[in-house]
C-alpha cells in the first residue's frame, strides 16, 4: 500500500485580527479556533460565549489602578472548557480587543446572511 | 461563512442579560412576598399571609416562565442568586406598600426590555412579553386596591381586621 500523506481539511475563514491574535470560524466544525497568547485553542458556540463573557468581565481599571504588589496576572478559566488562559494585563487589553473585533464580525456576518439570504425573495 | 450564532440562539445577547435580569428580579419578589407571607401570619393576619403566598407562588410561575423561555430560545438561563430580602416590616400597611412598589418595579422592567426588543425588532420577545403586560396589569390593580382598602375602611378599631379579611377578595375581571 502507497504511503499517501493527506493534508488535512483545512476550512478556516479568518474571521478578525490584530497584530496580536487571530480568530478563525471553522463551518465545517460549527466552532472557532482562537490563535492567541502562542496557542491555537478550539472553541464551540457554548464556550465561546462564556470565554467572552469571562474577559469581559475583568475590570481592567481596577487592575490598572491597583497598588498591590501581586502580579497583575488573571486567569482566565472556563468551565467545561479545554482551554485556560493565564494573562497579564497587556495581553488582557490585546485579548479584548480581538474579542471584541471578532463579535462584531460575527454581528456583521449575521446582517449579511439577512441581507443576502433570508429576506431575499 | 456560517452564521453559527444566530443558529444556535434566537436571542441577542443583551436581550438574554435582560431576560436573566428579569429572572433574578421576579425570584427576588417571589422571596420577598414569602417573607410578607411571614410577617402577616406572625402578626395576625392570616387572610393576607394566604394572600401573599399565593402571590409568591405566582412570582415564581413567571421566574419558570422566562426561564424556560430563555432555554427555549437556545440562551444560557441563569439560576440566580437572592439575597437581602427584608423580613421585618414597621406596620401592617407598609406590607402592601412594599408590595404595591415591588409591581411597579416589575412593570417598569419589562417595560425596559420591550422597549430594547423594539430596538433590535425582536419581536419574538416581544410576543412573549405581552403575555406578562396583561398580567402585570393584574398584579398592580390587586396591590393597589389593597393598599386603598387602608383608606377605604381606615386602620382605627378593628379596621385592620376587616382590611385582613377583605385582601383575598380582591379580583381583577377585567377582560378589556
Amino acid at each position: 500500500m502507497q504511503n499517501i500523506a493527506t493534508a488535512p481539511l483545512v476550512d478556516f475563514v479568518e474571521v478578525f485580527q490584530t497584530v496580536n491574535g487571530a480568530v478563525f470560524q471553522s463551518d465545517r466544525e460549527n466552532c472557532w479556533y482562537v490563535d492567541f497568547a502562542g496557542k491555537m485553542a478550539r472553541f464551540d458556540y457554548r464556550c465561546m460565549m462564556k470565554l467572552r463573557k469571562a474577559v469581559y468581565h475583568i475590570d481592567i481599571e481596577a487592575l490598572l489602578l491597583s497598588s498591590e504588589l501581586t502580579p497583575d496576572l488573571e486567569i482566565v478559566f472556563i468551565c467545561a472548557c479545554d482551554h485556560c488562559y493565564v494573562l497579564t494585563l497587556l495581553e488582557i487589553i490585546a485579548f479584548k480587543e480581538l474579542l471584541e473585533g471578532t463579535f462584531v464580525m460575527l454581528e456583521l456576518n449575521r446582517i449579511l446572511h439577512d441581507r443576502v439570504y433570508r429576506l431575499s425573495a | 461563512m456560517k452564521d453559527i450564532i444566530r443558529v444556535k440562539c434566537l436571542l441577542s445577547t443583551e436581550v438574554e442579560a435582560l431576560l436573566n435580569q428579569q429572572i433574578k428580579k421576579e425570584a427576588q419578589s417571589s422571596s420577598a412576598y414569602l417573607a410578607m407571607a411571614s410577617w402577616c401570619n406572625q402578626n395576625g393576619y392570616d387572610f393576607s399571609s394566604d394572600y401573599f403566598f399565593l402571590q409568591a407562588e405566582e412570582e415564581r410561575m413567571h421566574q419558570m416562565k422566562i426561564y424556560k423561555y430563555v432555554l427555549d430560545m437556545g440562551g444560557s438561563a441563569i439560576s440566580p442568586e437572592v439575597t437581602n430580602i427584608k423580613i421585618e416590616y414597621n406596620s401592617f400597611k407598609e406590607v402592601f406598600e412594599e408590595a404595591l412598589d415591588q409591581e411597579i418595579s416589575v412593570t417598569q422592567s419589562l417595560k425596559n426590555i420591550a422597549a430594547n426588543c423594539y430596538k433590535e425588532q425582536d419581536f419574538v420577545t416581544i410576543e412573549f412579553l405581552n403575555w406578562f403586560f396583561k398580567e402585570q396589569r393584574e398584579e398592580e390593580y390587586k396591590a393597589r386596591r389593597a393598599l386603598e382598602l387602608f383608606e377605604v375602611i381606615g386602620e382605627e378599631g378593628t379596621g385592620r381586621w376587616q382590611i385582613d379579611k377583605n385582601v383575598g377578595k380582591i379580583v381583577y375581571n377585567s377582560e378589556a
